[in-house]
């Protein structure tokens, strides 16, 4: 398959300016300012983009509620916060390719009618930083940012805004909220940030990655795109595959590829071993078993097999995994990331991070399983934002598909799976 | 990146003064400059002491205790004072299922301390974090600004051997 | 105007409603923490959710403006459990405190837990431990443990008093609630947090196990603080007098109301009650006419006191009327001294000895809550700034009986030592109040009055809104009216005035003074109404 968003990746004179251009950089943001704004998300729409930040929504959708009679300005906010578990291709894209997030950037500012736009980079990611903001000042000097940049009368500027450390800030208002130099709170909704965003402006967030597609889509064309993918979404995109597999890495596949292909394409799992469980989009996912994982890797394909193509972070289990462990250290790690704001999220994220501590330790009662599926069900759909409800994904699918593992360890006070037995070691805060 | 003595007085130098005007009129409202400018005060003061927040919310007309709850929101700033180096090791899925356990359990015996702690000679700080998004590099970890890993008990001997 | 049905019934109502006061409007109460129609939407607690047609999810209320045609249901199957799970969930880690918290029956965790909980509780983990019982400020005590993060406080803080001193640290269930170390929370407004805290988070100081609430009586008032006239409730322990060492009225709450304080009252106001039951109250009338002061029956009293008024005369009697005297006994004030006995010098006005905090919430600089309602009936002497000419007409040997009404003119903006002086001329100094001060030590009567909680009446406050008040207490020891005790002495002059009720006088009143026409206490009600000409104030 011809790398198209990974193009760049393994070839470090295409991250300067310079390199860029020579393989073509920036000849699509000309074209997309022949195209006109109409004509770019025309493009957009036709090509199927889904958004591959987390939420598979159609970018092109998304833009079109920015509304026409506004006062003020329209802002772009890239969300460079990545923060999925098992998800790391948007570090790849701002560290390898940053020339094609500016790139991108520049034809959804112009799509939009948007002046200035602001990278929230989340704050652990110190290179990608570097990188991205040398990126950002050679465009600059070479004035393909700042006022009239082409002679096209359409004037841009970037403002790089680092994060502090929350996960809660990949959560489109939650980022808002951090970018507007508060807490990374999400807010309320309505407003939604199309109508009243950043700083009481019509906003549109955006994913590193989906950004990054624009320039092909618009070189290359929507229909192209979108002949690349299946029927609701196209093109291709940047799987992240970690865990128990022989060659960990991010490797771009069309969206049609199947689970079980991007597993072997990483080496599958490591000799001597079987396949045990997958999380198939960042640790929101809920769990398939290895009897599932003949699955397309779309947006409506996962969705359809219970679970979500998400942020495509694929973390995979062997039969060394502990499950009730597994789920342990994903409960801590929503338990850490709660923003505290909303009571279901505040209180629930706690209470089942210290029930599965409680199994580890061998002090687990027999009603444990029921009570975290029936708490994180009647949570779902309940919260300010998305993030207790990615948090169920793992609470009720690794005590639903692997209940008898939690069983024995209530039963047992000890774990049947890890070669040593005894009490799991994943420790506490 | 240890703190000075606390009878300083905290106030940022003019130079600095000057990039945090120019950050508040970069934004389109000046409080978006507060993560910024919290980060210049921590790498100038090594931590951000209740002092520091009370300072710069003069700088932005807000309450101390309001800075105070940015402060405490996140991870990366630091309301009590840090080791010369921090130390954050991944302790979520990819990198647990990968060992992430062994190596806190190594570094805390060659440090002598529990993550959260800083030794006692002021040289590290260990703490766990959770997804740095190198997965494909578990088990693995941020020291100061770089990502490390994958990591095994060689690998952690040389950067502990660095760390001065 | 958006016309919606709410659970089947149908209302209008104006553009911009939410859907809590809009069912409100139908009497339906829709269950929340986090809202409070003073402050800005929070939307974090997730109590108040309801189902709207054609949503797939249930909506907060709160935050949903009623729009034409919306369909909503307060009661369906999964908006009862959703409530149930929201209780379930705010009790995960709240202290089982009840035993010895403060909220304890009038919390609204007990209240809907009761209402929409009722659940087989499930936790049997450890629970997450903040600090409790930390005084943060001179009025408010904090136990974070007990806080239910509805942010409530810290909005007040924010976008009323703009002081904010309380903030939200930390995140997830760590959460907590505080000031920021080494701050108080001191600003002048501090108490209203315990009011709007739905839980015993936030607790009076001055309250503290003082009294269950269940005990407490309740009537409303108006605080006497200053002419703002805030809208008030006086809560009196009278069930169990052996609590609260004995004091009955025990706390001041803020009452509603739109067109004065809205939901709030100041510290000074609210703390202020403490003289009504303290060791220096009046409570039984005393004469020393002839050699030692001691006490005296209401009916030798008031006949000495005739006897002196008569050998005064017109022009060797004056009187200083109190400004918090309500409207209908500085209406009978008037009838006695200036319309049946010809008294010309007689005032209200004395100057303070520091002129009062004012700001632009609730506080006025005059400390009289009837300061309007003295100069629409005319009670100054023409052509003078204040009352000094009285005390200058003493000092000069030109008053025989001077009637002090509630002031200690010791202890005010004039030179103490001239006071001292023109009382020390004048040969019957009467003082009527309600507590002992300087000017009762030197009277040679003393009349008891009741206090305001102990009587019914009007105040007229500084934007000419007339309000009524209503009787909390019975009044101490012999403590009267200080209507009763004019109408007294006028029958000791030999006018039959034998008025039953205030409401008597107010009736007369209305019909009196032109200000005054139309009102009347039914009309009034327990918001008031404008006297005639003064400015309508649009709510704050």
């Amino acid at each position: 398959m011809e790398p198209i968003l990974s193009r760049h990746f393994d070839r470090p004179e295409a991250r300067t300016l310079e390199g860029y251009r020579a393989a073509g950089g920036y000849e699509a943001f000309r074209k997309a300012l022949a195209l006109g704004p109409a004509g770019i998300a025309a493009e957009v729409k036709k090509a199927n983009l889904r958004g591959l930040g987390g939420a598979g929504f159609p970018t092109g959708t998304k833009w079109g509620f920015i509304p026409q009679k506004r006062t003020g300005p329209v802002y772009l906010v890239v969300n460079a916060d990545e923060g999925e578990p098992g998800t790391f291709k948007d570090r790849y894209i701002l560290e390898r390719d940053p020339h094609a997030l500016i790139e991108g950037m520049l034809i959804a500012a112009y799509a939009i009618d948007c002046q200035t736009s602001f990278v929230y980079i989340r704050g652990e990611y110190v290179r990608p930083w570097r990188v991205f903001s040398e990126a950002a000042a050679e465009a600059e000097a070479a004035g393909l940012l700042g006022p009239d940049i082409l002679g096209s009368g359409f004037g841009h500027r970037i403002i790089v805004h680092r994060g502090a450390g929350a996960y809660i800030c990949g959560e489109e208002t939650g980022l808002i909220s951090s970018l507007e130099g508060y807490k990374g709170w999400p807010k309320v909704k309505p407003p939604f940030p199309a109508i009243r965003g950043a700083f009481g402006q019509p906003t549109v967030v955006n994913n590193v990655e989906t950004l990054a597609t624009l320039p092909h889509i618009v070189a290359r064309g929507g229909e192209w795109f979108a002949g690349l993918g299946t029927k609701t979404q196209g093109g291709t995109r940047l799987y992240s595959v970690s865990g128990h597999v022989v060659r960990p890495g991010v490797y771009e596949a069309p969206v049609s590829i199947t689970l079980r292909e991007l597993i072997e394409r990483a080496g599958g799992v490591p000799p001597g071993r079987r396949l045990k469980a997958v999380v198939p989009g960042g640790a929101s996912a809920p769990l398939l078993r290895a009897d599932e994982i003949d699955v397309s890797m779309d947006v409506d394909g996962l969705r359809a097999a219970g679970t979500m193509a998400g942020s495509a972070g694929v973390i995979v289990m062997d039969d060394t995994t502990c499950i009730p462990e597994a789920l342990h250290v994903v409960a801590r790690f929503y338990a850490h990331e709660s923003c505290g704001q909303c009571t279901p999220c505040r209180e629930c994220t706690g209470w089942i991070y210290r029930i599965t501590g409680r199994i580890l330790a061998g002090k687990g009662v027999p009603a444990d399983p029921d009570t975290i599926l029936d708490v994180a069900r009647r949570g779902a759909g309940s919260t300010i934002c998305a993030f207790y409800d990615g948090a169920i994904g793992p609470y009720i699918s690794y005590v639903e598909k692997f209940r008898a593992e939690f069983d024995h360890h209530i039963r047992h006070g000890a774990c049947d799976v890890r070669p040593n037995g005894g009490p799991a070691r994943a420790a506490g805060h | 990146m240890s703190a000075p003595a606390a009878a300083a007085p905290v106030t940022f130098s003019d130079a600095q003064l000057a990039e945090v005007r120019r950050l508040q009129a970069l934004y389109p409202a000046p409080r978006a400059a507060l993560l910024p400018v919290l980060r210049m005060a921590q790498e100038t003061w090594g931590h951000i002491s209740p002092a520091i927040e009370a300072y710069v919310g003069t700088l932005f007309g807000l309450s101390a205790a309001h800075v105070h709850e940015v402060v405490t929101f996140y991870t990366l700033f630091f309301p009590r004072p840090v080791g010369r180096h921090v130390v954050a090791v991944c302790q979520n899925l990819s990198c647990a299922l990968r060992g992430a356990e062994d190596v806190i359990a190594y570094l805390e015996g060659r440090l002598g301390i529990q993550a959260g702690e800083t030794t006692p000679d002021g040289r590290v700080t260990l703490l766990r974090v959770e997804c740095l998004c190198a997965c494909e590099h578990a088990p693995m970890m941020q020291v100061d600004d770089d990502y490390v890993g994958p990591l095994d008990r060689a690998g952690l001997d040389r950067v502990l051997a660095e760390l001065r | 105007m958006p016309k919606l049905t709410i659970d089947g019934r149908e209302i209008e109502v104006p553009p911009g409603t939410n859907l809590i006061e809009a069912a409100r409007q139908l009497g339906i109460e829709i269950p929340h923490y986090c809202y409070h129609p003073g402050l800005p939407i929070a939307g974090a607690c997730r109590l108040c959710m309801v189902d709207i047609e054609r949503t797939p999810r249930p909506t907060i209320a709160c935050n949903t403006v009623a729009a034409d045609g919306m369909a909503v249901e307060t009661r369906t199957p999964r908006v009862l459990e959703l409530r149930r799970s929201v209780m379930e969930w705010h009790l995960i880690n709240h202290p089982l405190d009840c035993p010895v918290c403060d909220q304890a029956g009038e919390c609204w965790l007990q209240i809907y837990y009761m209402q929409h909980g009722l659940y087989e509780p499930r936790m049997i983990d450890d629970k997450v431990h903040k600090p409790k019982a930390v005084p943060i400020g001179r009025h408010v005590m904090l136990d974070a443990e007990r806080c239910i993060l509805c942010s409530r406080c810290v909005r007040f803080c924010d976008t009323i008093t703009r002081t904010g001193e309380l903030g939200i640290f930390n995140r997830g269930d760590h959460s907590e609630l505080g000031v920021f170390p080494g701050t108080t929370l001191d600003n002048p407004y501090s108490g209203n947090v315990v009011d709007i805290c739905p839980v015993g988070a936030l607790t009076d100081r001055d309250f503290r196990f003082q009294a269950r609430v269940w005990y407490l009586d309740r009537a409303k008032s108006i605080c006497p603080g200053c002419a703002r006239g805030c809208n008030i409730e006086v809560h009196t322990n009278q069930k169990r007098t052996h609590h609260a060492q004995g004091r009955r009225v025990v706390r001041l709450k803020p009452r509603f109301n739109a067109a004065v304080n809205r939901w709030w009252m100041c510290d000074e106001g609210r703390y202020g009650f403490g003289d009504l039951d303290a060791p220096t109250r009046l409570e039984r009338p005393e004469l020393g006419l002839d050699g030692a002061r001691g006490a005296a029956t209401w009916d030798a009293a008031a006949a000495r006191l005739a006897e002196r008024l008569r050998a005064a005369g017109p022009e060797g009697t004056a009187v200083l009327l109190s400004p918090a005297l309500p409207n209908e006994d500085l209406w009978l004030a008037r009838r006695l001294f200036a319309d049946a006995l010809g008294v010309r010098r007689l005032d209200h006005r004395v100057p303070p000895r520091e002129p009062g905090s004012a700001d632009d919430l609730l506080r006025v600089a005059d400390k009289a809550p009837n300061r309007r309602g003295a100069e629409l009936l005319g009670l100054e002497v023409a052509g003078a700034a204040d009352g000094w000419p009285i005390l200058e007409a003493a000092r000069a040997g030109a008053v025989r009986l001077l009637w002090v009404v509630g002031h200690d003119v010791l202890d005010s903006g004039w030179p103490a030592d001239l006071v001292a002086e023109a009382l020390g001329r004048v040969d019957c100094l009467v003082y009527q109040g309600t507590n002992a001060n300087g000017t009762s030590a030197r009277a040679h009567c003393v009349l008891p009055s009741a206090a305001y909680v102990e009587r019914e009446g009007t105040f007229t406050n500084v934007d000419g809104r007339v309000q009524r008040f209503w009787r909390a207490v019975l009044p101490r020891g012999e403590a009267r009216a200080d209507w009763e005790i004019f109408a007294a002495v006028a029958r000791a002059l030999g006018h039959d005035w034998r008025p039953r009720r205030a409401e008597q006088l107010f009736r007369e009143l209305a019909e009196g003074v032109p200000a005054f026409a139309g009102l009347s206490y039914a009309g009034l009600g327990d918001q008031g109404a404008p006297v005639a000409g003064a400015v309508a104030e649009a709510a704050r």
